[in-house]
């Protein structure tokens, strides 16, 4: 086996298993924390059953989620030594910086939550629950600034031995890249998340128990879903296909599968790409509405595939195809949610089983966009590591022989099935007893 | 500028060793004290929510080797790809096992996640303590500093005898820490083992130390001296306290120990961040590959001010959280 092949094959599998549990907590913290503060505030029952309830979800998301993030930053090291010795002086940062500023704000006031008072959060609790939602997402920010300069670099000099030596840390971390990708990725999660506790609500309405709450999380969980699906479209999807326009025109041409260099290009709704005769088998075409959305003009060029070299076309099917699903599941959710809202407003949501269906089995479809806009941004940079800077077939680490990394792969995706496994039966059984005043980790053997 | 790189990673790392090494000790001497399914959850409850924040140690210590000495970090890492592997599906099966045990209310399911939390916990202690005893030992090098040897050549005498120590020093810091935490049968016992490991401690402590001399070849010099005399000055004081029952005063004796023994490993060390063997020799050292002065000055103060953040409002979670468990 291609040695770099296995290394990415893994790295691929570990980053796509564990960004399924961030998706949950960047998502569901901030109702989690809306929940425990309405509770503390107004001292009522009903909402500190939420917020336990949902804090029991969210503790599930998080232990897997830290679980499955410690071989992340490591694995630059074990399989990436190359990119590792070349790069860590900028990459180390923001990483170093994560664990040290966000994911300990984070654990710290999850043991809060999780070990704190019965009964109703007091108001320490509601705070806490704000530090989570807070800490969650400046992890995720410093995760983002990471992968922004390997997508943009900046703020870096060259050293001795074609070392990158960090100049400016300032310049890294408000990189022109990073500020929509992050956008973009947190919008995202919340599209999730608003579907995660519409679905769970619709659950309890369309098995008649825990009408209340239920009505509640529908309502919630909606609302959330179709404001964030509409900035999941607008700014921040455009302005971060603006930004891939303006830094990495051959990923743009890639994921539209435009080949020829065209004026007033017209965008692919459908089609098949094949590389090979260069073209879009069987495309629907809107026309002229590329160059529009690349440049604000229906007459401007945009550069096709031909227009670059063969060796830094990133690989076309893979991006284009988890583009155009991230795309179609987006105007699938903007769809449902604001027929959702429509009935809600008049009313008839509740009651409406068809569409309570079908919020509950759209959850996991939000994970799969969220993923595929990863593939999207990770697939089209390549064949760069550090775009433009080092190639990821020269980045992987030169003593490890790709029997050792097949045998770990091998390792992670046992640990990964049977942790995939127990999350899912923990959390369907959490949803299976339902919300509670109980302490996520009550023991009635312990008094405090 | 090279040394203070050297300095706040030493700080880092013995900041994650004293922190999550209560922790580990807990899990890795709680089989030997706890006798029921509840005394276990009471030891598993005592690090519930403080396990997490000390792992971010080990996170932020390797976003700091990363960014202030790529290359040490990309040759161990991928010199040691197994093992390090290893470690990483360790971490990963204590904290699943952790998190877990209390999210089904069946005493097989407890006890199955107790002995995986346990042993695994217990494993990754004994190969950070090999890992240390290698570093101190010297490794064979290449050129380019990458680790020449095999899997078998890292499980050599001495270094298991480091792993041993750090079994028994952890264990010693644990159960101090879990004599703060619990009330009751669980603590008595925790007191009692306590005195047993302690003489455990002091005479691997003199054995160990006399093998480093052999290992080293020499003493070393100057004010590093020092440390061993303020280690056994920490163990004396564990031992005064031990008799007392002064429970908080054994904690700091323990964590001071710990701190004097990764302060002379790491003076034994500098200024090799992977020394070559035979020790003395060479190495791939802090001088070869010197972190850039920007990237210098920005993981200083992610260090600094990280750290007074994190002893802010860590105090202030402390003490909301800070009342004793009891086992009824």
């Amino acid at each position: 086996m291609d040695p770099v092949l296995a290394d990415r094959l893994q790295f691929s599998f570990t980053i796509m298993f564990h960004y399924l549990f961030p998706i949950g907590t960047m998502g569901m913290a901030p109702f989690v924390a809306w929940y425990t503060w309405k509770a503390a505030a107004n001292l009522d029952t009903e909402s500190a059953r939420a917020a336990r309830f949902w804090t029991k979800i969210f503790s599930i998301n998080f232990a897997a989620g830290v679980v499955t993030g410690i071989p992340m930053e490591f694995q630059f090291g074990t399989n990436w030594a190359v990119f590792s010795a070349r790069s860590g002086s900028i990459v180390g940062q923001p990483l170093a910086m994560e664990g040290i500023f966000a994911f300990f704000l984070e654990s710290i006031f999850l043991g809060v939550l999780l070990y704190g008072s019965r009964g109703i959060p007091s108001r320490f609790g509601a705070w806490s629950a704000v530090f989570v939602c807070i800490g969650s997402w400046m992890s995720g920010y410093f995760i983002v600034v990471t992968n922004a300069w390997m997508q943009h670099p900046v703020g870096y000099q060259v050293g001795p031995g074609g070392r990158l030596e960090l100049q400016n840390i300032w310049a890294v971390l408000a990189s022109p890249f990073a500020g929509w990708q992050f956008a973009h990725v947190l919008v995202g999660a919340l599209v999730a998340g608003g579907f995660v506790v519409a679905g769970i609500g619709a659950y309890y309405l369309l098995s008649n128990r825990e009408t209340a709450l239920g009505r509640r999380f529908v309502r919630d969980g909606t609302l959330v879903a179709l404001a964030f699906s509409v900035l999941a479209v607008f700014p921040t999807g455009d302005r971060n296909s603006a930004d891939v326009t303006r830094f990495q025109p051959v990923k743009l041409a890639a994921m539209e599968g435009l080949f020829e260099t065209t004026k007033g290009a017209p965008l692919a709704i459908i089609g098949m790409p094949d590389v090979q005769a260069g073209k879009l088998i069987d495309p629907i075409d809107v026309p002229r509405i590329l160059s529009f959305l690349a440049y604000g003009n229906f007459d401007a060029n945009v550069d096709g595939l031909r227009a670059y070299p063969h060796e830094i076309w990133p690989p076309v099917e893979l991006t284009y195809y988890a583009y155009h699903v991230m795309v179609g599941l987006g105007t699938i959710f903007l769809g449902v949610t604001a027929v959702a809202a429509l009935l809600l407003a008049l009313g008839r949501l509740y009651a409406s089983r068809a569409v309570l269906w079908l919020l509950m089995l759209l959850m996991p479809l939000p994970y799969i966009a969220n993923e595929m806009g990863w593939m999207v941004s990770e697939v089209g940079r390549q064949p760069w590591i550090v775009y433009g800077l080092i190639r990821t077939a020269a980045a992987s680490s030169p003593t490890v022989a790709d029997g050792e990394t097949l045998f770990t792969l091998i390792g992670f995706t046992g640990m990964y099935f049977l942790l995939g496994v127990l999350f899912l039966y923990l959390v369907l059984r959490e949803i299976g007893i339902g919300p509670s005043l109980d302490l996520p980790r009550e023991d009635p053997a312990l008094v405090r | 500028m090279s040394t203070a790189a050297f300095v706040v990673i030493a700080f880092m790392l013995t900041a994650y060793v004293v922190l999550d090494g209560y922790d580990l000790g807990v899990a890795a001497m709680a089989p030997l004290v706890a006798r029921s399914d509840r005394e276990r959850a009471a030891a598993m409850a005592s690090i519930g929510p403080f396990w997490n924040g000390n792992e971010v140690w080990l996170i932020a210590s390797g976003g700091a080797l990363f960014a202030l000495f790529p290359m040490a970090y990309a040759s161990s890492f991928s010199g040691f790809y197994l093992p390090f592997m290893l470690v990483l599906w360790l971490l990963m099966f204590r904290g699943i096992a952790l998190e877990l045990r209390d999210h089904f209310p069946s005493p097989l399911w407890h006890d199955f996640w107790d002995a995986a939390f346990s042993l695994s916990s217990a494993l990754l202690v004994f190969i950070f303590g090999v890992a240390l005893g290698n570093l101190l030992r010297g490794l064979p090098l290449d050129a380019a500093g990458y680790f020449q040897g095999t899997f078998g050549y890292l499980l050599n005498p001495y270094a298991m005898g480091v792993g041993v120590f750090a079994l028994a020093v952890l264990g010693l810091h644990g159960a101090s820490f879990l004599t703060l935490r619990i009330e009751g049968d669980l603590a008595m016992r925790a007191r009692r083992f306590r005195g047993v490991l302690w003489w455990v401690v002091l005479a691997a402590y003199v054995g160990l130390s006399a093998a480093t001399f052999f290992v080293r070849g020499g003493l070393p010099s100057g004010v590093v001296l020092v440390l061993p005399v303020l280690s056994l000055a920490a163990l004396a004081v564990q031992w005064v306290s031990l008799r007392r029952g002064a429970d908080a005063w054994a904690f700091g004796g323990s964590s001071a120990f710990i701190v004097t023994l990764l302060g002379s490993a790491a003076a034994t060390l500098y200024p090799y961040l992977l020394p070559a063997f035979p020790a003395g020799q060479g190495g791939l050292s802090i001088f070869d590959a010197a972190p850039a002065p920007a990237a210098l000055a920005c993981a200083l103060t992610v260090t600094i001010g990280g750290s007074v953040a994190v002893l802010i409002y860590g105090s202030l979670v402390w003490r909301r959280m800070a009342g004793k468990i009891r086992v009824e």
